[in-house]
């Protein structure tokens, strides 16, 4: 960059080639202004470097690390002998035989690696995000110019693989200003079209929540409610991570669980505290009425919460303190959906039970 | 149904007296800050945010609540009212002009109906509306706060002191000497003294007017209705300037005859005082709830280390009114009502948006003390580098190889189109020498083709919108 003052005229070159820095980024949808240095990677300190704490346990981590891909190479390794000992001893017995099974081997490897790869591509998206909330969550406190532009580009192109965004991201660009810095256009993404996307998760966590609460209220064995717990809320962190453009896959939405459950432990106190109060408020309303009831609450308060929670982990810009989204909403559908349950029930059982006294009559 | 509607515009008048949906936003600045391009921009800019939309850093406008806005007739009605149209008729002319500039208190008044969004009032209204008055008024008033503090003694002694700098002397030498031969002791008849005092004045006004239109410094010994005098042109009370006889300051007063010249200045300086500084401050400092302040960072860097510090006397002089209270007095004085500050650098459109950074931060640093008081007294103080009027868009091009993101307008003198870059605008304070050093060039565009039926192109008015009213749209 210059230090002095210059100025071009009409007549100078200079003057001609300059481009409209915000007319060309429509028309070109070129990625950022073209001063926009590439961020580079060293600019954002390693999260170990910002944050105080433990260094991480270092004593013989390569042994430790070797563990699990060993033991699992030795079990496919161990498997693959063994099938190749079955089909062949399959052949020897009976080609036909062993042909069906060869094929069915192979169909298994190939479907399996194909699994495989899609999980690990999955992981390396979840990664990313990882990556581009750090790195926009430091612009958001930096004072920089020209760099959130390719960042917010490429969370826009994964998000719009899986997500139709065209009305959100046009409200987007017909905001954004030229002068506006990072911080500012970082703040108009998550108001346009990140806000957009979040109430359809809103939308999505408030359904599956209530539905599980339903099902858990009105289901009559205990153990079929565990069995239902796991099945909706995997099918809910699924359905959010998609929209958020990391769709995770059962492997891959393992780990995502196990995060989401950390997170909600290690929630803060307050928000804790607070959430816990309203669980309990829901609970001893319902609790007078039906404990299956109550049940059902707490079963979709805890999907509610876990939802949120993938909601933390996904959305690319992390949440201010004002647009976080809260449990109140959701809970109250929820305490909605069992109630109105409850009572269609009970009127119901009501109008059987006058039945029978008019029939004893 | 009568009853329920009785009731329903019942509980809907307190919800607004409850919350408090009135805000008196004062505009402030030394001359040539863009007070009144501000308050034209602020107006525009909230008549033509419920059809555009355009404001999207003010939450309401944001969130699609805002309903309806126009301007009002206000209710003080001894303010003169802020001449918009014509404001804007003269930047929207075929011949674009600046709007004149801020030579008295004025006023104008905005409602704006919206949708309430808190969870509970929406309960007992679903609309209402935000009354915003905007007070302009000249920063150079705000600086007669501590002559109220003073007699007119203590004012004589600090104006000596002040006279007598190196810098200011050439210019003060004069009228000096004609001051030290004055007569303070004749007593003579009330027409002809008023004459002599007058010329006297006048004289002394126009001496440290020659020195401030040059250094741009703000000093004590000019109050601030003798740079701009509003109403009060021509009239006696300002006819008065300090004893500069280091005898006379010595003497016990009370041995002057009641109508000698010395008691006839103090009395038109205690005059000032109370008529003139009390009441604008009384009324400026209990009524008013927001503030903003704005300074002209662009020229305050095109200009040397001297007038720098001067000019950061002056803002933190300036803004030493709004640390109310530190000082004891003011506060029993008035019960001042400000709790958002907020203080901006102007005119950064003449800035590449990659250094609005630099430049606000650099201002930041200018104000730091003067920031840090006011905030320790529990007022709310941001700062920011805006444009109310945004003259120019910014472009990239390509200078000795590099790429430059510059600014593209028009030259004010010549009409044609031109590509600036105004330099490395510092982000810090400079010490003498890095000030010798740095090279800067702001040159003004001109006010380009605006439409009158669309709002006027800013930078960063939304913010300010937001952090000085955005509160009230609850």
């Amino acid at each position: 960059m210059s230090d002095k003052p210059v100025k071009f005229y009409s007549k100078d070159k200079a003057h001609k080639d300059a481009e409209k820095l915000l007319k060309d980024s429509i028309l070109k949808d070129s990625p950022g202004s073209p001063l926009a240095n590439p961020i580079e990677s060293n600019a954002l300190l390693p999260e170990s470097a910002v944050n105080v704490g433990f260094k991480g346990d270092t004593s013989k981590p390569w042994l430790k690390k070797l563990f699990w891909p060993s033991l699992s190479a030795f079990v496919v390794f161990a498997a693959g002998y063994e099938a190749y000992g079955f089909v062949t001893g399959l052949i020897e017995a009976n080609w036909l035989l062993g042909a069906v099974a060869g094929g069915i081997a192979s169909v298994a490897v190939v479907s399996g690696g194909f699994a495989l790869f899609k999980s690990w591509r999955a992981r390396r998206r979840f990664k990313k995000r990882a990556q581009q909330q750090a790195t926009l969550q430091q612009m958001l406190t930096d004072n920089s110019y020209g760099k959130a532009g390719e960042v917010l580009k490429e969370v826009t192109n994964d998000l719009e693989e899986y997500v139709n965004v065209t009305l959100l991201k046009t409200d987007f660009e017909k905001k954004k200003q030229q002068v506006h810095n990072d911080q500012e256009l970082i703040q108009i993404y998550s108001g346009t079209v990140l806000e957009g996307l979040d109430k359809m998760a809103i939308d999505i966590v408030t359904k599956h929540a209530s539905e599980a609460a339903a099902m858990v209220a009105l289901s009559p064995l205990a153990a079929a409610d565990m069995a239902l717990v796991a099945w909706r809320s995997s099918k809910m962190i699924e359905q959010l991570s998609r929209l958020y453009g990391c769709p995770q896959t059962a492997l891959g939405r393992f780990e995502m669980t196990k995060r989401v459950f950390k997170n909600m432990m290690l929630a803060g106190a307050s928000e804790l505290v607070a959430d816990a109060g309203v669980e309990l408020l829901g609970k001893s309303l319902t609790a007078t009425i039906s404990a299956k009831a109550a049940q059902g609450i707490g079963v979709g308060v805890l999907i509610a919460r876990m939802g949120l929670q993938t909601m933390h982990l996904c959305r690319p810009v992390p949440f201010g303190q004002d647009n976080k989204p809260r449990l109140g909403q959701i809970r109250k559908s929820v305490y909605q959906k069992v109630v109105g349950l409850v009572k269609t029930a009970s009127t119901g059982k009501s109008d059987k039970s006058e039945d029978t006294i008019e029939n004893k009559k | 149904m009568d009853l329920i509607n009785k009731f329903k515009t019942r509980s809907s008048q307190l919800v607004d007296r409850g919350l408090n949906r009135n805000v008196r936003v004062a505009v402030t600045g030394l001359s040539g800050a863009g007070k009144t391009a501000f308050t034209t921009s602020l107006i525009n800019q909230l008549l033509h945010a419920p059809i555009e939309e355009h404001l999207t850093f003010l939450s309401v406008n944001a969130e699609k609540r805002m309903l309806a806005s126009k301007l009002t007739q206000h209710e003080e009605l001894h303010i003169p009212a802020f001449d918009y149209s014509n404001a804007l008729a003269n930047l929207t002319s075929d011949i674009p002009q600046w709007p004149e500039s801020t030579r008295n208190v004025s006023q104008a008044q905005i409602k704006c109906r919206f949708k309430v969004g808190h969870r509970w009032a929406k309960k007992l209204q679903s609309d209402s509306t935000v009354t915003i008055e905007v007070v302009d008024y000249p920063g150079e008033w705000l600086l007669d706060l501590p002559l109220l503090a003073m007699d007119y003694q203590g004012w004589s002694k600090a104006c000596i002191k002040y006279l007598n700098s190196e810098r200011r002397k050439q210019y003060s030498e004069d009228i000096q000497d004609q001051i030290k031969a004055f007569d303070y002791k004749a007593v003579q008849d009330d027409v002809a003294l008023s004459k002599e005092l007058k010329e006297i004045a006048n004289e002394y006004r126009s001496s440290l007017m020659s020195y401030r239109n040059e250094y741009n410094d703000y000093g004590l010994a000019l109050p601030g209705r003798f740079i701009l005098p509003g109403s009060l042109k021509d009239a006696p009370t300002l006819d008065f300037f300090p004893v500069l006889n280091e005898d006379v300051l010595s003497l016990n007063w009370d041995q002057f005859e009641q109508g000698s010249s010395l008691k006839v200045l103090e009395k038109r300086f205690n005059y000032y005082k109370e008529k003139v500084i009390n009441p604008f401050f009384e009324e400026y400092f209990t009524k008013v709830d927001r503030q903003i302040v704005l300074i002209d960072t662009c020229s305050v860097l095109e200009s040397g280390y001297e007038s720098y510090q001067d000019l950061k006397g002056t803002v933190e002089r300036l803004l030493e009114g709004f640390s109310y209270g530190r000082s004891n007095w003011l506060k029993r004085l008035f019960s001042p009502s400000i709790d958002k500050l907020m203080i901006a650098a102007t005119k950064v459109d003449l800035v590449p948006p990659d250094q609005h950074s630099a430049m606000e931060s650099f201002m930041q640093k200018m104000v730091a003390q003067a920031k840090n008081n006011v905030g320790y007294e529990g007022v709310e103080v941001d700062t920011m580098a805006i444009s109310a009027l945004a003259t120019s868009e910014p472009v990239a091009t390509e200078h000795e190889g590099d790429k430059l993101l510059c600014v593209k307008g028009i030259e004010e003198n010549s009409g044609e189109s031109v590509i600036h870059y105004p330099g490395r605008v510092p982000d810090k304070g400079l010490s003498r020498q890095e000030w010798s050093k740095l090279n800067l060039d702001f040159a003004p565009f001109a006010i380009p083709e605006l439409s009158k039926d669309e709002s006027l192109p800013h930078i960063r008015m939304d913010k300010v919108i937001e952090f000085l009213i955005g509160d009230k749209f609850i």
